[in-house]
């Protein structure tokens, strides 16, 4: 009994320092290529804590009761993990991004020096190739106007890359 | 644009050219090198991935490729679609397009982070990214070519682009032909 009650001393001992290490910063998120200044919490590992509303402004992604949901795409939060991803801030509930990336297979590359988090393709973006099915984009020529691959379905398509480096 | 108009201007494409600053294109479909091309049908499934793709003999002294294969193929396919021998089986797509590899996956974001810090005035911040991507996916000519065009290689790489080719093997191996079926140096000869 008395071991018992030493680890679970030890396991509060272990997540109080961990918690604390989390300080509020200015920090830039990066998501699907653009660029969001937020305010956010982090221990610049495994918690990006910013509001529901921050999270809505970087990445579309909104946090409703079936799970994080953009258009018609939705990641349901494990329950029993339910505190890994959301809490209550003093001002607004706040989500955990870098638990989300982790969630849905999505690289997380992090400059400390500038507080800058840039997240990759989700595991979903990727599924194109695997499906063998092109991957779908939208890019504009050189007078601006947007064109979408998809755009070019009953037709054969050479896509060819390029750079004048 | 900047970069790249000039040369769309000049070459008056009669087909759709499009500007891509953030390698979308790259990333989506994991490619290392230029000129690299992908057939896609008219149902948009891939049937030839990732491969390089000269269309004319311009740069052969250098490369030691002839377009003139490739041609031949691109037109069997277009006569033909998916029975053409060119057009390849789902098996060997899916190990050209090297789908999971986590270090590919990773050197994206990496890259994508040394990118938006140099676009936002962060070159010294940015080169270790770069240098992160180039180690997780030392295959992405890419990854190097770019980082090496926006700072002094030697200085900030210890390299230039070709010192690169000369360790690769030279330019004759800097591409590797075209895996196409009948063709010198064919290596697979599954659909």
């Amino acid at each position: 009994m008395v071991k018992a009650k030493m680890a679970i001393a030890s396991v509060v001992l272990l997540l109080g320092p961990l918690a604390m290490q989390a300080k509020q910063v200015r920090a830039t998120i990066v998501y699907d290529d653009i660029a969001t200044e937020v305010n956010a919490a982090t221990d610049n590992a495994a918690q990006l804590w910013i509001s529901t509303a921050d999270l809505i402004r970087a990445t579309r992604f909104e946090l409703k009761p079936q799970g994080v949901c953009r258009d018609q795409l939705c990641f349901p939060v494990p329950k029993s993990r339910a505190s890994e991803f959301v809490r209550k801030g003093s001002t607004a509930t706040l989500f955990n991004l870098l638990a989300f990336a982790q969630l849905v297979n999505q690289p997380v590359a992090h400059d400390a020096a500038l507080s800058t988090w840039y997240f990759g393709l989700r595991s979903d973006q990727r599924q194109g190739l695997a499906s063998l099915q092109a991957p779908d984009f939208t890019l504009p020529d050189m007078a601006g106007k947007m064109h979408l691959l998809s755009e070019f379905r009953g037709k054969k398509v050479l896509l060819v890359t390029w750079a004048s480096w | 644009m900047k970069d790249a108009g000039p040369w769309i201007t000049a070459a008056k494409p009669t087909y759709t050219a499009l500007i891509d600053e953030k390698h979308l294109v790259s990333k989506l479909y994991n490619m290392v090198n230029v000129p690299t091309g992908v057939w896609i049908n008219e149902e948009g499934k891939i049937v030839r991935p990732n491969e390089v793709a000269f269309v004319d003999d311009r740069f052969k002294t250098f490369t030691g490729l002839d377009s003139e294969p490739y041609l031949t193929a691109l037109k069997d396919w277009v006569e033909k679609g998916d029975k053409s021998a060119y057009a390849m089986g789902e098996e060997r797509l899916r190990e050209k397009l090297s789908v999971n590899d986590p270090n590919f996956i990773l050197a994206a974001a990496q890259f994508g982070l040394g990118e938006h810090l140099y676009k936002s005035g962060h070159l010294t911040e940015a080169i270790p990214h770069f240098k992160e991507a180039q180690r997780l996916n030392p295959k992405s000519w890419n990854y190097k070519r770019q980082a090496y065009a926006l700072s002094d290689a030697k200085r900030d790489y210890g390299t230039t682009f070709a010192d690169e080719v000369q360790k690769s093997g030279g330019s004759k191996v800097y591409y590797p032909p075209p895996d196409l079926p009948g063709a010198t140096g064919s290596v697979d000869k599954r659909p």
